[in-house]
């Protein structure tokens, strides 16, 4: 056992600790990046890049840097050729050998492969042995200079290249390309230590086109031209330390705008566009003094650059002093619905600049506070924007969100802990991923992750003030910046990472409040609250009894201990009380303060201090209650499900003042189909004073109402009066006033109001003639020649409103959709949208709003049955080359006829695209909207489930996606909704009995299979706490031999590759280490045997349990058990198996490494021997497994 | 004997002129006084000791004589314009063939030279008249600050407009009716244009005429149609720009909601989100001194060139 560079002792932090101990036996204080050569034809980069490293261990002999898709030429240390390997395990995750399936499997690989080079662990695709002259130098821990030579051919991530095909020059065609990627994806595009926790200084060179521009991090320091003076070279200096995976790229013929009022800040655009960049920037400068103001702190950059670029990743990403936005979020002065979002869009990435770009975090399960902080800043923006009451509808929004995901999904954890490589708490088990890296995340569920981050810094924000909270944030700023401005003295750099427990105790020490209980509660703990509520009121005690129940026991919820402030509204005021919640279910009684007559005529004091008349008449005689509310103030991360009676809901939507509030009411009066409950719904929408969201979900729920009471509705259709009297003209009601959409709320108003309308239905569940008649006139009439604004949002909801009036068709015996046998109203619909989408080419509208609207129309008059079901008009909107969202809305058509239609040849098509497509996002978007929409899922019979299909998915996710982390969680997901997490039940039952599926549950009581099965089940992985790639062969009474050699080495092919190459390069080892080396592996090993490999040969119990389950029909995954079984249900024999393995294991490790050596060929007839390459295997496992453990990843393999 | 072809040639086309003669005078004008030039060269060739010459160089000394003379005309006018007169003068001329390269002092000595001929006036003719308008009405007089010499007025029918008042449309409801039907028309036939002389895609397989729909085609750079505003709108947005949302034009489209004394909060979010078209007006004055890495100059590369030569050498190496 040789020891190798790493340290597996270093990386045994604890999250604990107050310092920030790096995973790394360096330290990089300075790194040179310099592309020299950018060819847009070939799409390819050539350049170098050089870091300054100081060694922190005397024996340092390899260093492990990030690089994927780059092309390595020449490594170079201190100017000496230095030996190096290159090996990405993520780039095919199984090999394709095996005939693993499953998704269990996979995603435990997959873990795997992304912890062993996982940058925040030391880990690293290239491998860099330092030169044997240089040992004494390092032993001296002088500087290294490592200087690597790298070229990217076609990068398929990472950097993203957008070459129009038209005539003319690069620059005049209007080429350009910039960096993208999801968390750490730097090492797409450059060698670097890619990860947040390693910050260094930057020197950037880009030598460009002379007509194009490169704008990357930092400070522009001169543009020099090139001999021949058709190239410039941009020097950027960036002084501040930043993580290699905060610096960006984007390089093109950029149009440049200096900011009018902050002349360090600039914008860049693509040629053409720099009117509306003029326009859509004119407003940065409002939100930068609001964040300089709450933070007191100025922006930590001399500089801040935008840069809005075609075929974006994502709409906003934020990187050290620049931001890459989407060119589609650029407008003109006469769009309204893009403003308050591209605003929002700005103040975000700004947002991001403080918290995420200059404070970095330590580890990614630090993560939350970052994307905490910046989301609840951005909230507090936009409180200060857009006023009280957006802020509040917003948080309530996010907080259903966020309850909905959970309750679905069962739960989001901010702080994920994975203590000493015990996965049996693996503390997502519910998910069908793995929780460890971002990488492997899903993306809803990180999208999740920072919703509910946000939301849990405002629940701190409640539990301290404000004040303190800013206070905290201040600090972390302020002792960051403190530490930036050490030019040389790195090891202070560490201060601008932030860590869970260093964020909580700056609160501690500012507030001198304990908020433990709270971050124990949404941090440390998944899941969410879910209360019903109901009430009786007691006449003779005036008392209110209130009842609260919990429901803690669906997936995703957790039970709540604490204060529950809960808001009473009497007649005479507004009483708050809180509650302690102890129990499950607890009565609480509240004491009645009302004692007023209420036919005094007295006016009722509201929460906010207003004093209102209200006609009290529909209330209930005895009891002086208006309404009650729970946790008003959304101060628990919950889901109320509260009954009151109709009245009191209808005199909450009128009378209070919380906007939530009115929501709520809105919501539950939807079971209320009343003449009073159509009665308030119509007064709110004539309230101008009332906030335009409320009125515009008030639209909708008298649509539901209306449809409810369609025998009783009296009078015209709901909604057409008032719309008549708001927006018609006086004299000729059927006709709309020329477009003003001066005031904003009632623009709002008229668009939606139309759209909710065509939901009505008469007696015949068709929408009223009357209805269709006046929405077809409002599109007539329609006229905007005097309106400042454009009306194409408006329009696009006329269309909509058209789509919502469609019904399906009366069709005789499935007789053949011609135009003969057209519905009218279809036709004059169809009208419309044909003379629409055919304007759209003539004169486009903003964003094809227009277009896109027409799209689904046509899909909803397709599956209506009224126009034959055809998917080639979509796929002709679908094709590269149409604006995206036209491209996006077709897709989803598509998409939607393959599940409707069951069509193979669609499912082909658009998996073909998500292989092929340019344009990343996309692709991210087909998986997506196939995620949410799919052709068939894992309990239901379809043609198109086959085993052609399994292995192209499996492809896919396995080998398709390496170049995009977001691609092939997103393919997990689709794998996961169609086949679920065990083999795809349209799989043939392999030879070998590998199966754990729906059908083998009947199988397995045929004695013949169960054996088979048993083996099999090792297969399956049910077992986290194993190594995945493992599993398969770790079974002594495998049959299989032949299976297990197949899998030996083409799963581990890589690892073994490396390891051997690492062996051979390896130094002789120092003599501190070679000491201290093999004690700690081996003690790494021992103690881990029971808890992390002992599993995997216990096959027989979690399979019995897992049938067990199967038939009690217990919500519990096959994960959970298998996590449980470790500790529950592990039998005897397996121990004594292992301690035996044990046993050997000390001395048949020499001669394991001649076994691997030539495995191929020697085959392992003693099954002691046998047993001992599982052993080995599983020592390999654990390693795997548990990269957050700190230990050394392969160090046993390597050590041989 | 030249005389008499000059002669024969002016007379010959006199005559074909003739025939024209009494429909147009001012051709007849401008024929009797190229005759004269005519007679005038004969006559010189007489005195320079020809006895016969060709139509062809008569006619093209002739030319050549009568730019000479045009082209005296008009520089003198030139030069008299020059010194803010109307009328030439003497040293208008005397400069002007000075110029021309025309020794003045010979030309008394040659005015009195024995030899020379007297040539008969030529017969007058009539300047052509301007055939006389239609006049409406009386032109109107120079005010004061006009100088006589200026052209006169127009005729006032060219300029003068007369208001007419028609009652007001009362029906608002036609108007929006016909407005809405002319563009609904105007669209449809448009659209119709379009799909019959391109290609188009059809929802109903068995008849692609009654619902067509312009083919789908992608564009190169397909955000630029997409985020720009169209030409109308941008065409559309000056006008409202400039009568700013004329409420008088009609009458119906009054604010909805006029009323700005309440809802607080919600009316500032509103205002926060309406545009704010005015930059600082200083701008244009400050642009100069701005100091921002993007606007200044590139930089020359330097002279080091050993090291740059290296580099590029390197990059070679690099790129194979």
């Amino acid at each position: 056992m040789t020891p190798t560079g790493l340290e597996p002792a270093r990386m045994n932090r604890k999250k604990g600790d107050k310092g920030f101990e790096s995973p790394r036996p360096y330290k990089l204080t300075h790194q040179v990046v310099c592309i020299n050569n950018i060819n847009f034809q070939r799409k390819s980069v050539v350049g170098f890049v050089e870091l300054t490293v100081f060694p922190t261990v005397a024996n340092l002999n390899r260093i492990k840097l990030s690089s994927k898709q780059c092309r390595i030429y020449r490594v170079r240390i201190n100017d000496l050729e230095a030996a190096f390997i290159y090996n990405d395990p993520t780039l095919e995750v199984c090999h394709n050998e095996s005939k693993q399936r499953n998704l269990n499997y996979f995603s435990n690989a997959y873990a795997a492969a992304v912890s062993a080079v996982d940058p925040d662990a030391g880990n690293g695709e290239l491998c860099i042995k330092v030169p044997s002259e240089l040992w004494k130098h390092v032993d001296e821990l002088k500087v290294l200079k490592i200087h690597i030579n790298f070229s990217l051919d076609q990068p398929k991530g990472g950097l993203h290249f957008v070459v129009p095909s038209v005539e003319g020059s690069m620059a005049e065609r209007g080429a350009h390309v910039f960096s993208c990627g999801y968390q750490n994806s730097t090492r797409f595009w450059f060698p670097c230590v890619d990860s947040y926790s390693e910050l260094c200084t930057w020197k950037l060179e880009f030598t460009v086109d002379a007509a194009m521009v490169a704008v990357s991090n930092g400070d522009l320091v001169e543009t020099v031209y090139t001999h021949d003076m058709r190239k410039k070279t941009f020097h950027y200096m960036l002084t501040i330390p930043t993580a290699a995976s905060n610096i960006s790229l984007a390089i093109g013929p950029f149009e440049i705008l200096v900011d009018p009022y902050m002349h360090e800040v600039t914008h860049f655009c693509l040629p053409q566009l720099l009117p509306l960049l003029k326009h859509t920037t004119s407003y940065l400068h409002e939100v930068f003094e609001f964040y300089e103001e709450i933070l007191t702190c100025r922006y930590p950059y001399s500089c801040f650059k935008t840069v809005f670029i075609d075929e974006a990743y994502v709409e906003v990403a934020a990187y050290a002093s620049m931001s890459i936005f989407s060119t589609n979020l650029l407008h003109s002065a006469m769009i309204i619905d893009e403003t308050p979002l591209t605003r929002r869009c700005l103040a975000q990435s700004l947002a991001q600049q403080f918290f995420g770009c200059f404070i970095s975090r330590m580890s990614w399960s630090d993560e939350w506070v970052l994307k905490g902080i910046s989301g609840y800043i951005y909230g507090l923006w936009m409180k200060k924007t857009f006023g009280v009451n957006e802020y509040r509808h917003w948080i309530k929004e996010e907080l259903d969100k966020i309850v909905a995901y959970e309750l679905k999904t069962g739960g989001v954890l901010l702080h994920p802990i994975f203590g000493g490589g015990k996965e049996k708490d693996n503390p997502a088990s519910h998910l069908h991923f793995s929780i460890k890296h971002p990488h492997t995340l899903s993306w809803e569920y990180y999208t999740m992750f920072q919703c509910k981050a946000h939301l849990v810094m405002r629940l701190i924000e409640n539990r301290i003030s404000m004040e303190f909270m800013l206070q905290v944030f201040n600090k972390l700023l302020s002792l960051a910046s403190t530490a930036s401005s050490q030019k040389f003295q790195s090891h202070m750099w560490s201060q601008m990472l932030v860590s869970t427990s260093g964020f909580l105790k700056s609160i501690s020490n500012v507030s001198g409040k304990d908020i433990q209980p709270l971050i124990k509660q949404w941090v440390d703990q998944s899941g969410v609250v879910k209360f019903y509520g109901s009430f009786a009121f007691n006449r003779k005690r005036n008392v209110l009894e209130l009842e609260i129940k919990q429901d803690y026991t669906s997936p995703g919820t957790q039970k709540y201990v604490g204060p529950l402030k809960v808001t009473v509204q009497e007649l005479d005021g507004s009483f708050n009380h809180t509650l302690q919640i102890e129990e499950n279910s607890l009565k609480h009684d509240i004491p009645c303060h009302s004692k007023s007559r209420r036919n005094k005529k007295k006016k009722i004091p509201l929460m906010n201090g207003e004093e209102v008349d209200m006609d009290l008449s529909a209330m209930d005689a005895d009891s002086p209650l208006l309404w009650i509310r729970i946790d008003p103030d959304m101060s628990v991360l919950r889901k109320v499900e509260f009954e009151q009676a109709d009245f009191m809901w209808q005199y909450q939507l009128r009378y209070e003042r919380d906007v939530v509030a009115q929501q709520e009411s809105i919501l539950a009066l939807e079971k209320f189909p009343t003449p009073a409950s159509r009665l308030a719904l119509t007064d709110i929408l004539e309230q101008e004073q009332c906030f335009y969201r409320v009125r515009m979900s008030a639209c909708f729920c008298l649509a539901k109402i209306a449809n409810s009471m369609v025998s009783t509705w009296t009078g015209p259709p709901a909604m057409k009066s008032l719309f008549t009297r708001m927006f018609c003209c006086k004299t000729c009601p059927n006709i709309v006033k020329t477009n003003n959409f001066m005031s904003f709320q009632s623009y709002f108003l008229q668009k939606t109001m139309p759209v909710a309308m065509a939901l009505l239905r008469d007696v015949h569940n068709l929408c009223p003639k009357e209805v269709l008649t006046f929405i077809l006139d409002l599109i007539k009439y329609n006229d905007n020649r005097k309106n400042k604004f454009s009306d194409n949002y408006y329009r696009a909801e006329m269309i909509d409103a058209l789509a919502n009036s469609v019904t399906p068709a009366v069709s005789v015996n499935n007789e053949v959709r011609t135009l003969d046998n057209l519905n009218p109203d279809v036709r004059l619909i169809l009208e419309e949208i044909t003379r629409f989408l055919n304007m759209e080419k003539l004169l486009p509208s903003y964003r094809h709003t227009i277009t896109v609207s027409c799209l689904r129309a046509i899909r909803v008059l397709q599956k209506n049955g009224h126009v034959p079901s055809d998917p080639a008009l979509f796929k002709s909107y679908a094709e590269y080359g149409h604006f995206v969202d036209i491209r996006i809305a077709a897709l989803e058509a598509v998409v939607d006829y393959t599940k409707v239609d069951r069509s193979y040849e669609e499912l082909q098509w658009l998996l073909n695209m998500i292989q092929n497509d340019p344009v990343p996002y996309v692709r991210h978007k087909i998986l997506n909207m196939l995620t949410k929409n799919p052709p068939f899922t894992k309990n239901m019979e379809s043609p198109l489930c086959n085993e052609a299909l399994v292995d192209q998915l499996w492809k896919l996710m396995n080998s398709g996606t390496s170049h995009d982390w977001r691609l092939r969680c997103g393919a997990v997901d689709l794998y996961f909704t169609l086949f679920g997490l065990s083999r795809p039940s349209c799989l043939p039952l392999p030879e070998l009995g590998l199966v754990l599926n729906l059908k083998e549950k009947k199988a397995v009581l045929n004695p013949t299979i169960i054996p088979e099965a048993i083996a099999g089940n090792q297969e399956t992985a049910i077992n986290p706490s194993s190594h995945a790639q493992l599993v398969g062969f770790q079974n002594p009474f495998s049959s299989s031999q032949d299976e297990e050699e197949i899998d030996m080495d083409t799963v581990h092919d890589s690892q073994a590759f490396i390891s051997h190459h690492l062996n051979m390069l390896e130094r002789p080892s120092t003599p501190g280490l070679s000491k201290y080396r093999p004690a700690s592996s081996r003690s790494a090993l021992i103690p881990q045997h029971s808890p992390g490999c002992d599993g995997t040969p216990a096959t027989k119990p979690p399979w019995s349990m897992e049938l067990a389950r199967k038939g009690t029909g217990k919500e519990q995954s096959p994960l959970e058990m298998s996590i449980l079984h470790p500790v529950a249900t592990t039998p005897l024999s397996v121990f004594s198996k292992e301690s035996t393995s044990s046993k050997h294991s000390d001395h048949h490790h020499h001669h394991h490494h001649e076994h691997k050596k030539k495995k191929k060929k020697h085959k392992h007839k003693h099954k002691h021997k046998h047993k001992h390459d599982s052993k080995e295997k599983d020592k390999e496992a654990f390693t795997f497994s548990s990269p957050a453990s700190g230990r050394s990843i392969r160090s046993p393999s390597l050590s041989d | 004997m030249a005389d008499t072809t000059a002669t024969a040639g002016a007379g010959s086309s006199g005559t074909r002129s003739g025939g024209k003669q009494s429909t147009n005078p001012a051709d007849n004008y401008h024929l009797a006084r190229r005759r004269t030039l005519q007679v005038v060269v004969s006559s010189l060739l007489t005195e320079a000791g020809f006895e016969s010459a060709e139509k062809a160089s008569v006619e093209t000394l002739t030319e050549m004589l009568q730019s000479y003379i045009s082209e005296i005309g008009r520089s003198a006018k030139s030069y008299c314009e020059h010194t803010a007169r109307t009328q030439p003068t003497l040293s208008d001329i005397v400069v002007t063939l000075v110029e021309m390269g025309f020794n003045v002092d010979t030309l008394p000595a040659y005015a009195k030279r024995s030899q020379r001929m007297v040539i008969t006036a030529p017969p007058v003719t009539n300047q052509p008249v301007t055939p006389k308008a239609l006049i409406a009405g009386q032109n109107r007089p120079h005010p004061p600050h006009i100088p006589s010499h200026f052209p006169e007025f127009p005729d006032p029918h060219t300029y003068i407009k007369t208001p007419t008042y028609r009652e007001p449309v009362s029906d608002y409801q036609v108007l929006r009716e016909k407005a809405a039907s002319q563009r609904r028309d105007v669209e449809r036939a448009l659209t119709r244009f379009m799909a019959k002389t391109g290609e188009t895609q059809s929802l109903f397989k068995d008849d692609v005429s009654t619902f067509p729909l312009i083919a789908a085609r992608p564009f190169t750079i397909p955000y630029l149609t997409a985020l720009l505003p169209s030409e109308l709108e941008m065409q559309q947005m000056e006008e409202t720009d400039s009568s700013e949302q004329d409420e008088q034009t009609d009458t119906e489209n009054l604010p909805l909601h006029i009323s700005t004394d309440d809802s607080g909060a919600e009316k500032e979010n509103t205002s926060v989100l309406q545009q704010n078209p005015s930059l600082p007006g200083s701008r244009n004055g400050e642009e100069n001194i701005i100091d921002n890495p993007y606007l200044r100059p590139v930089k020359k590369p330097k002279i080091r060139r050993k090291k740059l030569i290296l580099k590029q050498v390197f990059n070679s190496v690099n790129v194979n």
